[in-house]
C-alpha cells in the first residue's frame, strides 16, 4: 500500500470559508443549547460577526494569488473580489433576515412542520417568534457561495453548488405568511434545482471524458476536471470535440439555472414570490454573484480556448433572457414577480458581459454584479415595508397612491426602479454602460443592440409602478408603509447609498474590478 | 504439496476451470440447503431442551429428519393467493429473498488452498477486493423481498410487517456496515480471504515499552465492533428478540401472513440461510475464519490449518454462533418497536462512530513515526481528561424511592380504591370442589398443585 | 472482479464474458428505464428503477470499478430506493398517476423533447467515442481499486470531500426544520401521565355500567348505576331523555309466566 499524504493547504487563503463554516456549525449548536428567548440575538450577532470576520480576512488576503488544496481552490483577483462582494451583500441580507420589528416574530415561521391552516398554525402565525435556524442555513449558503466562486475544478464547483443550493431550498419554505405558496416555491426550486445539478454532473462527466489522455495536475495521464487540465485539453486534445461541446452545454445548463437565464428561468418568478422576502433578496443578490462568479471562471479559465464555439449559443441565450425577462415583466401584477422577471433580464445583461472573454468583460461583469446586488436588496427591503394586516401587500394595484401616503419610501423606491431601468446618476446606468461597452469591445454588437432594446422595454413596467405610486389617489385598500426597524433601515440605507455612489462616482470600484480582473492560470 | 499450507490471496481466484466452478456452486448450494435443514432441527431441539421438552423426536433417528419431511410437505400444500395481491410482485418477493440469501454465501471462505481432483484451488467460491461489500449488498437487496412481500399481499398486517422490516433492516444495516469499518481499517482489505489471513498471526504491540502479542482474532482486538456486529446481525436477520416484522401478537405472521406453500418455504429458507450467512460472516471477520482456534493451531506446526481440516473449525464456529441465535430466541422477550429503533440509532451507531474515531486515533499513534514521548503525552492527556470528566461529572443522589405503603398514603383523597396489601383471597368454592373430585384422598387440602401447564408450542412449526 | 479481469479491462480489450454480460444487461437496464416511466403504479415504477440501478452496478463492476459498483447497489438500490418504496407504500396501492394534463400538449412535448435529447446525446457520444480507446485505467487501478479511490479522495479532492460534511449537516438541519414539531410541555401526555390522570380522584378509571344495568328495566333510556347505587352519566345516548321509570312501568306486566 502506498503512503498517501495530505496535499499542502494554504489555510490562510481559505480562512473566510472556514470561518463561515465554523460559525454555521456553532449556529447549529446554538439552536440546540441556547434558550429560545436569547437565540435570535445570539444567532444574529454570531452571523454578522462571522461574516464580518470573513470579510476582514478576504481584505487581508487581498494580494494572495494561489492555487491550493491539491488544485481544488484558486484564490485570485476575481475570487477575492467576488467573495468580498458576496460577504458584503450577505451582511445586508442578514440585516433584512434579522428584522423583527415589522412583524411580531419576524418574517419566518416558527415551526415549518406544523400543518398549514391548523389551529397550531394560526397560533404560531400571530404569536410565536420565528425559527432561528435561518441563520446557520444562510451561513451554510454563504459558505457554499464562497466555495463556488473559488472552485478550481468542476467537482469542487459541483459540491459548492450543492452546499449553496440546499440551504436556499430550505430557506424558501420558511415564510410566516402564505405558507403554502412558500412551500410550493421551495418544492419547485428543489425539484428543478436537482434537475439542473444532474445536468451539471452529466456535463462534468463528458468533459472528463474529453480530457482523457491529457496529463493532469497530479502527473498521470488520466485526465481530470481541474480547470488547468481542461484548458490544456481544449488547446490540444485529440479526442473528438463533440464531447467538449456537449459537456460545455450541459455544464452551462446547470450554471445558467442558478443564474436564472432563459430558458432555465421558469422557477424564478414562483420562487421569488413564494420565498420570504428577505430570502428573495438574498437569492437575488448573493446567489446571482456566486452563479456568475462560477460561470465567469468556467468560461474564462476552463473553456476560454473554445469561446468561439460557445459564444453564439450563449449569446442567443443572453438575448433570449433579456427579451423574455423584459417582455414578461410588462405583464406582471405582483411586485415580487415583477422584480423576479427584472432579475431574469438582468441575468441577460450580466451574460452579455460574461461573454466578452477578456479582462474588460470580466471587470465590467463583476462591477455589474455588485451594483445590481445592492439595488435589488434595497428594492426587496422596501417590499418588506409595504404591509397590511395579512402581511406584505405585493399586488401592484395595492401600491397605487403610495406616494401620497408615504412620500419618503415611495421616493426611495422610485429611485431604485430608476436604477433598475438604467437612468443616469444611478449605478444601473454605470453598470449597463460598462457591460455593453465590454461587449461591443469584444465584437458582440448585436447583443448590445438587443440589450438596449430590452432595457427600453423593461423601463415600461418600472415607470408604470412609479406612475401608479405617484399619480393615483390612495384608496381604502392602500396598505401602510411601516417605519422600518433599525436593521431594515440600515440595509435600505446601505443599498440606496451604494446605488447612488456607484452611479455618481464609480471610479474607485471600477478601478478595483480592473485590478482584480485576472485569473490565476 | 506445499501449497496446501498456503492461504489464498486475491491472485488465486478467477483461474478455476469451468467444472470446478460448477462443482463449487453446487457444493455451496447443497451445503446451504443441508445446513438449513439441520439448523431448523437444531433450533427446535435446543429450544425444546431449554423449555424442558424433548422436541421433535419421531421422524428419523432422534427426530433429525423432522425438518426434511416438513420441507417436503410444504411445497405440496395448497397455495392461496389473495385476490387483492399484486400477482407479479407477490411471486417475485420470495424469489428475491432466496436469491439474495444464496448469493451472499459466494464470498465466504471455507478453507485454504486445497487440491480437488488434482486442481489447486482455494476452498471458496470466489473472492473480490470488495467481497464484504458484496455481502452487505445482498443484505440490502434482501430487504426488497420482505418489503415487497408485505406490499404485494394487499393486506394490512403484511404491509405493516413489511414497513417495519424495511425500517429495521436499513437501520441495523448501517450499524452493521459501520462495525465492518474497524475490520477494514485493521486488516487493510475488504476481501474475505485476506481478512482471514490478516487474523492468522497475532500483532506485535509495543505498549509502554513492553512487547507483547495481541491476539489475532478481531473479536478480541476489536471487541466493540464485534459486539455491535453481533447485535445488529440479530436485527438484520429479524430474529428474536428483534423479530418485530413478524411479531405474532401484533401482526399475525408479519410480511408472510398471506404466503403459503412453496413461496412460504422460500421465505423460510431465506431466513435460515440469512442466519447462517451472518454467522459465517461473523466467523470470517471476527473469529479468525477457517483457522483453528489457538491451542489447536499450534499443534504439529499448524497441521490442523491445512487441507480439509479447516472446514471443521469453520462449521464448528458457525454452529456455536447459531447456538447463540437460538439461545437468544429461547430466552429474551421481544422488544417494543420504538425501543428497538432508538437502540439502533441512538446507541449502536453513535458508539460505533466514536469507536472508529478512537481506533483511527490509535492507528495514527501507532503508524506515525512519533517518538514515544509524544505518544505517552497524548495517552496520558487522554487518561487525565477522562479522569477529570468522571471526577467533575455532577453527581446527583436520587431521592430514596418511597415504598409501596408510602405511595399509597400519598394518594389524594377520593382516589380509586385499591385492595389492601395483605389481602387474603379465599379459594373459590368451585376450585375446591374440582380438586376434591379429582383427588379424593387429599380432600379439603389446598396442597394439591396443578401441573398441567400448556405445552410450549413451537412458533416456527410448519 | 479479479485481477486478471482488471488487467484485461485496463488494456482496453473487451473479454467475451464482459461483452456477453453487457449485451444481456444493457437491454435490461434500458427496459427498466422505459418501464419506470411507463408503469402506472408507483411501486412498479420504483421496481423498474431498481432493475436499472442493479444493471448499472454490474456495469461499474465490469468496468473495473468494483467498489463503486457495490456502493451503487448498497446505497442507491439498498437504501435510497428502499426509502422511496417506503413512502410509496404508505401512499397506498391504488394511487396511480393522474392522467389529466394541466398544460395542454405537455406530455407530447415532453416525450418528443426527451427522445430528441436522448438521441442527440446518444449519437453525439457514439460519434465522439467511436474508435476511441480507453486510457488511464491501469494507472488508476495500479494499487487496487479501493486504494485508488482513497488516494484521490484524500489528495486531489480532499477539500471537496470535507465540504460534503456541510451538505450533510444542512440536510440534517433541514430534516429537523421541515419535519420536527416541537411539543411544549403538557401538549402530549406520556403513558405514565395518562395513567396518573386516569386514576386521579374524580375520574372513574373502569368502564361504566351500561344503561339499564342494575336498574329495574333494560331500557336504553335508563341510566346505569354505579356499584354504590348512584346514577352514572355519559353512558346512554345524548338524544334520549334521562328518566327513572315510574312504578307502573316498572311493575310486572303479567307477561312473564
Amino acid at each position: 500500500m502506498t503512503e498517501i499524504g495530505l496535499p499542502p493547504i494554504n489555510y490562510g487563503a481559505i480562512t473566510p470559508m472556514l470561518i463561515l463554516f465554523g460559525a454555521s456549525c456553532v449556529g447549529v449548536f446554538v439552536e440546540a443549547f441556547v434558550p429560545k428567548a436569547q437565540r435570535h440575538l445570539v444567532q444574529l450577532v454570531l452571523s454578522l460577526g462571522a461574516i464580518t470576520a470573513a470579510l476582514v480576512t478576504v481584505v487581508w488576503q487581498a494580494d494572495t494569488r494561489t492555487v491550493t488544496a491539491g488544485g481544488a481552490i484558486a484564490i485570485d483577483g476575481p475570487t477575492l473580489f467576488l467573495q468580498g462582494a458576496i460577504l458584503v451583500l450577505g451582511v445586508v441580507s442578514i440585516l433584512l433576515i434579522g428584522e423583527r420589528s415589522l412583524e411580531r416574530g419576524g418574517p419566518f415561521v416558527a415551526q415549518a412542520a406544523i400543518v398549514v391552516g391548523s389551529d397550531a398554525d394560526r397560533n404560531q402565525t400571530v404569536r410565536q417568534p420565528g425559527a432561528t435556524d435561518i441563520y446557520p442555513l444562510s451561513l451554510f449558503a454563504l459558505t457554499g457561495m464562497l466555495l463556488f466562486v473559488a472552485a478550481n475544478d468542476l467537482l469542487t464547483m459541483f459540491i459548492g453548488l450543492e452546499v449553496l443550493s440546499l440551504p436556499l431550498y430550505l430557506m424558501c419554505a420558511l415564510a410566516r405568511r402564505r405558507r403554502l405558496l412558500s412551500q410550493e416555491a421551495a418544492l419547485k426550486y428543489f425539484m428543478l434545482g436537482a434537475y439542473a445539478s444532474a445536468f451539471f454532473l452529466f456535463g462534468l462527466a463528458l468533459v472528463y471524458g474529453f480530457t482523457a489522455g491529457t496529463p493532469s495536475g497530479s502527473g498521470d495521464n488520466g485526465g481530470g476536471v481541474d480547470f488547468a487540465t481542461i484548458a490544456a485539453a481544449v488547446r490540444n486534445s485529440e479526442v473528438s470535440p463533440a464531447l467538449l461541446y456537449a459537456g460545455i452545454a450541459l455544464i452551462a445548463v446547470g450554471l445558467l439555472f442558478k443564474a436564472a437565464a432563459a430558458p432555465f428561468h421558469v422557477w424564478t418568478p414562483d420562487v421569488y414570490q413564494g420565498a420570504p422576502t428577505p430570502v428573495t433578496g438574498f437569492m437575488a443578490a448573493c446567489t446571482k454573484v456566486a452563479a456568475f462568479g462560477a460561470l465567469l471562471r468556467v468560461l474564462h479559465v476552463a473553456f476560454g480556448g473554445a469561446s468561439w464555439a460557445y459564444t453564439p449559443v450563449l449569446g442567443a441565450v443572453a438575448a433570449l433572457t433579456m427579451l423574455v425577462g423584459a417582455v414578461l415583466a410588462v405583464t406582471q401584477t405582483d411586485i415580487k414577480r415583477l422584480l423576479a422577471y427584472s432579475s431574469v433580464a438582468n441575468a441577460g445583461y450580466l451574460l452579455v458581459g460574461a461573454l466578452a472573454v477578456n479582462k474588460q468583460g470580466l471587470a465590467s461583469t463583476m462591477f455589474y454584479l455588485v451594483a445590481y446586488g445592492f439595488t435589488v436588496l434595497a428594492g426587496f427591503a422596501v417590499v418588506t415595508l409595504v404591509r397590511d394586516a395579512d402581511g406584505e401587500a405585493t399586488h401592484l394595484s395595492r401600491w397605487a397612491g403610495l406616494g401620497r401616503r408615504s412620500p419618503l419610501f415611495a421616493g426611495v423606491f422610485t429611485f431604485i426602479l430608476l436604477a433598475f431601468a438604467g437612468i443616469p446618476v444611478t449605478s444601473g446606468f454605470t453598470s449597463k454602460f460598462a457591460v455593453f461597452g465590454a461587449a461591443s469591445g469584444a465584437g458582440h454588437t448585436w447583443l448590445v443592440v438587443v440589450g438596449v432594446l430590452s432595457s427600453m422595454i423593461l423601463a415600461f413596467p418600472y415607470l408604470r409602478v412609479v406612475v401608479m405610486m405617484w399619480l393615483s389617489e390612495p384608496g381604502e385598500s392602500t396598505p401602510s408603509v411601516l417605519v422600518p426597524g433599525g436593521l431594515t433601515a440600515a440595509a435600505l440605507t446601505i443599498g440606496v447609498a451604494a446605488t447612488l455612489v456607484l452611479g455618481v462616482a464609480p471610479e474607485s470600484l471600477l478601478d478595483l474590478t480592473n485590478r482584480a480582473a485576472e485569473f490565476v492560470p | 504439496m506445499t501449497f496446501l499450507a498456503q492461504s489464498p490471496t486475491l491472485q488465486d481466484f478467477g483461474h478455476d476451470v469451468w467444472w470446478l466452478v460448477l462443482l463449487k456452486v453446487v457444493g455451496v448450494f447443497a451445503m446451504l440447503l443441508l445446513l438449513t435443514l439441520f439448523t431448523i432441527n437444531y433450533e427446535r431441539k435446543v429450544v425444546a431442551r431449554m423449555a424442558q421438552r424433548p422436541g421433535p423426536n419421531q421422524v428419523g433417528p432422534n427426530g433429525w429428519l423432522q425438518s426434511l419431511t416438513d420441507g417436503l410437505k410444504l411445497p405440496f400444500k395448497e397455495e392461496i393467493i389473495p385476490l387483492t395481491a399484486d400477482k407479479v410482485v407477490y411471486f417475485l418477493a420470495p424469489v428475491i429473498s432466496a436469491v439474495c440469501a444464496f448469493t451472499a454465501f459466494s464470498v465466504i471462505p471455507f478453507g485454504p488452498m486445497v487440491s480437488i481432483f488434482g486442481e489447486r484451488t482455494p476452498l471458496q467460491l470466489t473472492d473480490t477486493s470488495v467481497a464484504v461489500l458484496l455481502v452487505l449488498a445482498c443484505g440490502g437487496m434482501a430487504i426488497y423481498g420482505i418489503v415487497l412481500a408485505g406490499w404485494a399481499s394487499g393486506s394490512t398486517y403484511p404491509l405493516l410487517g413489511g414497513l417495519r422490516s424495511s425500517a429495521q433492516m436499513i437501520s441495523y444495516e448501517v450499524a452493521m456496515g459501520l462495525s465492518f469499518v474497524a475490520v477494514f481499517m485493521t486488516a487493510g482489505t475488504m476481501s474475505t480471504s485476506e481478512i482471514v489471513r490478516a487474523q492468522a498471526n497475532g500483532n506485535p504491540v509495543n505498549l509502554l515499552g513492553l512487547e507483547f502479542t495481541a491476539p489475532g482474532w478481531y473479536a478480541v482486538l476489536l471487541l466493540p465492533s464485534f459486539i455491535i456486529y453481533a447485535i445488529s446481525a440479530v436485527g438484520e436477520t429479524n430474529r428474536a428478540p428483534f423479530d418485530l416484522p413478524e411479531a405474532e401478537s401484533e401482526l399475525v405472521g408479519g410480511f408472510h401472513t398471506e404466503y403459503s406453500s412453496f413461496k412460504f418455504a422460500m421465505f423460510f429458507l431465506a431466513e435460515y440461510i440469512n442466519m447462517i450467512t451472518v454467522s459465517a460472516v461473523c466467523t470470517t471477520l471476527f473469529l479468525g475464519g477457517w483457522r483453528a482456534p489457538w491451542p489447536i493451531s499450534a499443534i504439529n506446526d499448524g497441521m490442523f490449518n491445512q487441507g480439509w481440516w479447516p472446514m471443521l473449525w469453520f462449521f464448528a464456529k458457525v454452529l456455536v454462533l447459531l447456538f447463540g441465535f437460538i439461545w437468544l430466541r429461547a430466552t429474551l422477550p421481544r422488544l417494543r418497536y420504538d425501543q428497538f429503533m432508538r437502540f439502533g440509532w441512538k446507541v449502536l451507531i453513535p458508539v460505533n462512530l466514536v469507536w472508529i474515531l478512537a481506533l483511527a486515533g490509535i492507528k495514527t499513534l501507532q503508524n506515525k513515526a512519533t517518538d514515544d514521548g509524544t505518544r505517552y503525552t497524548i495517552i496520558g492527556a487522554l487518561i487525565l481528561a477522562v479522569l477529570l470528566i468522571t471526577l467533575l461529572w455532577p453527581s446527583r443522589t436520587p431521592a430514596p424511592a418511597p415504598n409501596l405503603e408510602e405511595q399509597l398514603a400519598r394518594r389524594p383523597k377520593g382516589s380509586y380504591p385499591v385492595p389492601p396489601l395483605d389481602l387474603q383471597v379465599p379459594p373459590s368454592p368451585r376450585t375446591r370442589r374440582d380438586v376434591a373430585e379429582r383427588q379424593p384422598a387429599m380432600a379439603g387440602g389446598g396442597a394439591a398443585t396443578d401441573e398441567t401447564g400448556p405445552a410450549n408450542s413451537d412458533e416456527k412449526e410448519v | 472482479m479479479t485481477t486478471a479481469q482488471t488487467v484485461l479491462a485496463a488494456g482496453g480489450a473487451v473479454s467475451t464474458g464482459e461483452a456477453v454480460t453487457f449485451w444481456i444487461l444493457a437491454p435490461l437496464a434500458l427496459l427498466g428505464a422505459i418501464g419506470m416511466v411507463w408503469a402506472r403504479n408507483a411501486v412498479h415504477s420504483a421496481l423498474w428503477l431498481v432493475l436499472t440501478m442493479l444493471c448499472l452496478g454490474v456495469f461499474y463492476v465490469l468496468q473495473a470499478g468494483p467498489f463503486i459498483g457495490m456502493v451503487q447497489i448498497i446505497v442507491y438500490t439498498g437504501a435510497i430506493m428502499m426509502l422511496f418504496l417506503f413512502v410509496l407504500m404508505l401512499v397506498g396501492r391504488d394511487s396511480s398517476d393522474s392522467l389529466i394534463e394541466t398544460l395542454r400538449g405537455q406530455r407530447v412535448a415532453a416525450v418528443a423533447l426527451g427522445l430528441g435529447f436522448a438521441a442527440l446525446i446518444g449519437t453525439g457520444l457514439f460519434r465522439a467515442l467511436e474508435g476511441t480507446s480507453a486510457v488511464g485505467l491501469d494507472a488508476a487501478n495500479a494499487n487496487g481499486n479501493v486504494q485508488g479511490i482513497a488516494k484521490l479522495l484524500f489528495t486531489k479532492y480532499v477539500f471537496a470531500f470535507e465540504v460534503t460534511s456541510a451538505l450533510l449537516i444542512t440536510a440534517a438541519v433541514g430534516a429537523m426544520v421541515l419535519a420536527h414539531v416541537e411539543r411544549r410541555k403538557g401538549e402530549r401526555l406520556s403513558q405514565v401521565e395518562q395513567m396518573k390522570a386516569r386514576f386521579a380522584p374524580g375520574n372513574y378509571p373502569g368502564p361504566k355500567p351500561g344503561p339499564g344495568v342494575f336498574a329495574t328495566s333494560s331500557s336504553v333510556a335508563t341510566p346505569g348505576r354505579l356499584p354504590d347505587g348512584t346514577l352514572t352519566d355519559g353512558v346512554h345516548s345524548q338524544i334520549l331523555p334521562t328518566r327513572e321509570l315510574t312504578s307502573s312501568e316498572a311493575a310486572p306486566k303479567g307477561t312473564e309466566k
